[in-house]
């Protein structure tokens, strides 16, 4: 079987952009997020690493590189590849929406389990709505430093 | 502040060894980061894509020279494994290390990370590169590397870069740690330190 799938990749690995498609138009809801901090519970529960609580750290996930998600209320995760026509998007692009609640047009690429988004347009920003830092306080502990906590 | 980073980042390496053993785990050199969700070693040989290219066609110079979502077209079964993680602990992507790669065959050794009620499929965590035809193996830890000499203002400046990134410390001046604003911030410090 790998055989076979070897052979299918090579034809593939010729031709390049054989796999591109067309892409689904859909209507996204939902929070920006830090997805390797959600998928991987390196800083714990995912219910932590979201909202408030968890927004410095997005920032540093997002500015280093990491795939910025929108987790839809079904708990869907769209990994965003483009923004509103600018596809640098690894980097300080998506800083000013980090765990925004927003509403976006744009199109749905699957492959091989991921949702893939482009969004072309953000119709509505809601802000941040998800206080998470009425539970959790900041995730990591560490996010605002001593010089501002006083501690 | 760095040794509070180590600390936490030491802790959840050590947290709990919860190795798996994935379909791709023989010769893996991996062995830290053991508390990771769904861990699972993985060394396969590749293909390095811009996802944005390899999806739509819409590709750009060098695959984005660092600024674009990179993959491993993976040959052994054709599938896009998307790389979200280099080795480093200090919150990088994998996108400066792979970027060199751009559309060459690499063998690459990590970790696929996700709990599956949580993701539908595994990300991937590089930790080295290995060129086709080379047995040099390069660490992923270009990041701070790059960022140091993109930020010559900020390098040198004591404790992590995270801590004096001018973009990141732009929004923080705009929207406060929480991101709800100065008077949230004061609330939430007053009431929680």
């Amino acid at each position: 079987m790998r055989t076979l799938f070897t052979a299918a990749a090579m034809v593939l690995g010729v031709f390049g952009t054989a796999l591109a498609t067309e892409g689904e138009r859909v209507q996204v809801k939902g929070e920006i997020i830090d997805t390797w901090c959600y998928f991987s519970g390196v800083m714990g529960a995912p219910e932590s690493v979201v909202g408030s609580a968890h927004h410095t750290c997005a920032l540093w996930c997002a500015a280093g590189g990491i795939p910025v998600g929108v987790l839809a209320e079904d708990g869907t995760v769209y990994m965003v590849l483009k923004w509103e026509g600018d596809g640098d998007v690894a980097g300080n692009t998506l800083l000013s929406v980090q765990s925004d609640v927003i509403e976006a047009d744009g199109i749905l690429h699957k492959r091989d389990g991921i949702n893939y988004l482009i969004v072309e347009e953000v119709v509505a920003n809601n802000g941040i709505t998800n206080l998470t830092h009425e539970d959790f306080g900041v995730v990591p502990g560490f996010a605002i430093p001593k010089s501002v906590t006083g501690e | 502040m760095l040794r509070l980073l180590i600390g936490a980042v030491l802790a959840a390496v050590m947290a709990v060894p919860a190795a798996a053993e994935g379909e791709f785990a023989e010769g893996s050199q991996v062995t830290g980061w053991k508390n990771l969700a769904g861990r699972e070693n993985a060394l396969f040989k590749a293909k390095v894509v811009d996802v944005l290219c390899e999806l739509t066609g819409e590709c750009a110079e060098k695959c984005g020279a660092g600024n674009r979502h990179m993959g491993l077209v993976r040959e052994a079964d054709g599938k896009l494994i998307l790389a979200a993680k280099n080795s480093q602990a200090s919150f990088n992507g994998a996108t400066v290390d792979l970027a060199p790669y751009c559309g060459q065959n690499v063998t690459v050794d990590g970790l696929l990370v996700g709990d599956p009620a949580v993701a539908p499929t595994k990300v991937y965590q590089v930790f080295a590169v290995q060129r086709e035809g080379s047995d040099k193996w390069a660490k992923t830890k270009r990041w701070t590397r790059t960022w140091k000499r993109n930020n010559p203002e900020a390098d040198g400046k004591k404790g992590p870069w995270f801590r004096h990134d001018p973009a990141v410390a732009a929004e923080i001046g705009r929207r406060g740690w929480l991101g709800l604003g100065a008077e949230a911030d004061k609330t939430f410090i007053e009431e929680f330190y």
